[in-house]
């Protein structure tokens, strides 16, 4: 069904292009990338994590009023499970101090690197964590979007009507979250279809500016938020009375967000700042005595940052931190959840070698992901990439995939 | 690798945008005040260094001046109030292998401050990045913004790092950026020809002493006073890099030089320079300068 979609919108846009010729002046342009990614395991039997072929194509053409693009690209697995989807799929249309674009579009928020606080607009692929690079976690979503520019601002408005939720690793992957369930659980998901639907959509609204000596952003939103809050049913044994079986149902729950975003230069350093405040989100809970094992609580989420390059070797360095106000102590989550990123990169020969060590630190449990990389360009636009993702600790957001350390090469090439 | 593309993004960059030229200050470039000067304002730079004729005339006139003021006339050649052209930059190592970077450049002179973009075209990696620079007359630090089509927004960056290298080029920052010649101390060591064409032969060493270079010695032609070679000396005194002007022309009324070559010498690595379709004084509209436009490409 989704690859007929696919098809079905290529063809629309292509139908679309001769239609508005008289706007479209420049050539078609075609680029894209092929690349193999192939990770081991480095605990046990050095089990392949994953072997993916990818091949991604971008088509895009520019005019005066219009322009458009569009963006497939196709993944195929060791096993020969092919995926195709469309990255993006997008009509622009411009205009003196506006521009529309229409379709399936990335629209990416806020100034953190590596973290989503104020960037709630393109739901997120999760199917392999943290690990791919970032356009890829970041799916486009359905929408119509309008900027509108008045001196060194911009205002950003989103209407999407179609709900996307987050793509979660299937049942099986190594990349699943850990679910620790008191009981044994049956997952029912009747409840977690969005229809698309007028009454339904998401809307988003950003003010941004681009001023000397600093940029910053307003954002807010009222949105499906894009992880189902876990609704727990209790099933007990009548003879004993003991619990004896769960039933989960995931749904998606209405939220409301409001945040900013800024980066200003200081001396040498670059500094960054960005935080949301969020109403209607749900967490789970072990009181017993609440309906469905889910709060509603406010929170917070926020960062800062600083970069910094010295001797050649860019660096930065980032703290962030979830805060949930009005705690109960029986929520699953803690009251405070703390981050930092830590990253340092530098290059040689001339730009052809590229080493890299980014990670990430989870405060509350000692747990962190280590991902040093090693690139190197043999020619424009060929690049072999070497790397190792390493979780430390054994609990908490990286230390629960402590088992799936690997090593990996990822061959590239840009056309 | 978002965040590798990105810094790595940066430091590419870096050199580019803020790299002065240096051709005024030493008769072959023109260095600004601010060694971080943009790297498309030295190419710019580089691109339409121009000089009034009536200057160039005067050649009695001019034989009899010093260093610092053949230095200053070198400085102060107009250049136009807006400029923009392609750039192809072609990077050769020792064993003769070539790396072509092709840019589309812009650059606005407002008076208080001086606003550039670019455009990466190819390589295919690199294709649809752009990169903006604004500079201070009042000396602040520049503000920097890259957009990489892969992270699809436009982010600041620091504009520090005048000592590191241009998308992997033998130019750093500052030998792109424009170098004031109240910096240098100059000094006219003789007269020399260059195929044909009469020069000054003038030395220059920086008042700073952690400078990058201890020395440059700069060859600025007597008719027009366009720099057409600069050596550069490292920090302990060793011939590191020449800088040769292969063509220059009139453009739009202004001279231009079109074609430069950077020959490390130390690394036997060189970096040739070719400027085309520059148009100067054809009235760049205000929006190419904006975050809209750098999403947007050229």
């Amino acid at each position: 069904m989704y690859k007929k979609i696919v098809l079905s919108s290529i063809i629309t846009a292509m139908y679309l292009i001769p239609a508005n010729t008289q706007f479209l002046s420049d050539d078609l342009r075609i680029g894209g990338y092929a690349r193999n990614y192939t990770g081991v395991l480095t605990g046990g039997g050095s089990e392949l994590s994953i072997l993916q072929n990818t091949f991604n194509l971008n088509f895009s053409q520019r005019g005066e009023k219009i322009s458009f693009k569009v963006n497939p690209y196709l993944y195929q697995y060791f096993d020969n499970e092919i995926e195709l989807g469309l990255r993006e799929a997008y009509l622009d249309m411009y205009f003196t101090n506006f521009d529309l674009r229409i379709g399936r579009q990335q629209i990416i928020w806020g100034k953190a690197e590596g973290v989503f606080i104020t960037d709630i607009v393109s739901p997120k692929d999760l199917r392999e964590f943290l690990l791919p690079d970032f356009d890829e976690i970041r799916m486009g979503v359905t929408a119509l979007k309008l900027n509108y520019y008045f001196g060194m601002s911009t205002i950003e408005a989103v209407w999407s009507p179609v709900f996307t939720p987050t793509l979660m690793p299937e049942q099986g992957s190594i990349w699943r979250p850990e679910m620790d369930f008191p009981a044994p659980a049956e997952f029912d998901h009747s409840l977690s279809e969005i229809d698309p639907s007028l009454e339904n959509s998401d809307v988003f609204l950003r003010y941004s500016a681009m001023t000397p000596g600093i940029d910053f952003e307003l954002v807010g939103g009222y949105f499906w938020y894009d992880d189902p809050a876990l609704h727990m049913e209790r099933e007990f044994d009548p003879e004993t009375m003991q619990l004896s079986g769960l039933t989960v149902r995931p749904q998606y729950h209405r939220v409301s967000m409001a945040g900013g975003s800024f980066s200003t230069p200081a001396g040498p350093f670059l500094l960054r700042g960005e935080g949301a405040y969020y109403t209607g989100r749900y967490f789970q809970t072990e009181d017993p005595s609440v309906t469905g094992a889910v709060v509603s609580k406010d929170n917070l989420h926020y960062m800062a940052g600083v970069d910094y390059t010295l001797a050649g070797v860019t660096m930065s360095a980032q703290f962030i931190q979830e805060y949930i106000l009005d705690y109960d102590r029986a929520i699953r989550n803690d009251e405070f959840e703390s981050t930092m990123t830590f990253l340092a990169r530098k290059d040689y020969f001339r730009e052809k070698l590229w080493v890299e060590l980014f990670s990430y630190i989870g405060l509350n449990h000692g747990d962190a992901l280590v991902r040093p990389k090693v690139t190197y360009a043999f020619t424009d636009g060929f690049e072999v990439l070497g790397g190792a993702n390493i979780f430390l600790g054994d609990k908490g957001r990286f230390g629960q995939y402590s088992d799936n350390d690997m090593v990996y090469v990822k061959v590239k090439y840009s056309f | 690798m978002l965040i590798k593309i990105m810094e790595g993004f940066k430091m590419k960059t870096n050199n580019l945008i803020t790299g002065n030229m240096n051709w005024k200050d030493a008769g072959l470039f023109n260095a600004g005040p601010k060694a971080k000067l943009q790297v498309v304002n030295q190419i710019f730079l580089m691109a339409a260094l121009m000089f009034s004729l009536g200057l160039l005339s005067s050649q009695n006139v001019s034989a009899q001046l010093s260093g610092q003021e053949i230095m200053e006339r070198v400085y102060h050649n107009p250049s136009g109030d807006d400029v923009e052209g392609r750039l192809t930059m072609t990077l050769i190592n020792r064993q003769g292998e070539r790396r072509v970077r092709n840019l589309q450049q812009y650059k606005k002179d407002y008076g208080d401050v001086e606003k550039k973009i670019m455009f990466f075209l190819s390589p295919a990696d690199v294709q649809g990045t752009s990169f903006m620079n604004w500079s201070y007359v009042d000396g602040s630090d520049d503000d920097q913004w890259i957009y990489l089509p892969a992270l699809r927004r436009v982010r600041r960056i620091s504009s520090d790092g005048k000592g590191d290298y241009f998308m992997g080029s033998d130019f750093t920052y500052d030998d792109l950026g424009e170098r004031h010649p109240d910096e240098d101390n100059h000094k006219l060591t003789g007269e020399e020809t260059i195929d044909g064409k009469a020069c000054w032969v003038i030395e220059s060493t920086p008042k700073d002493t952690d400078y990058m270079y201890s020395r440059t010695v700069t060859w600025v032609m007597k008719d027009n006073y366009l720099g057409l070679k600069r050596e550069f000396y490292d920090d302990r005194g060793r011939h590191l890099k020449t800088l040769t002007i292969k063509d220059y022309g009139h453009i739009d009324g202004f001279w231009t030089i079109l074609e430069t070559e950077m020959k490390n010498v130390q690394r036997d690595h060189t970096t040739h320079m070719k400027f085309s379709d520059v148009k100067i004084n054809q009235g760049i509209p205000d929006r190419m300068f904006t975050e809209r436009n750098m999403m947007l490409g050229q």
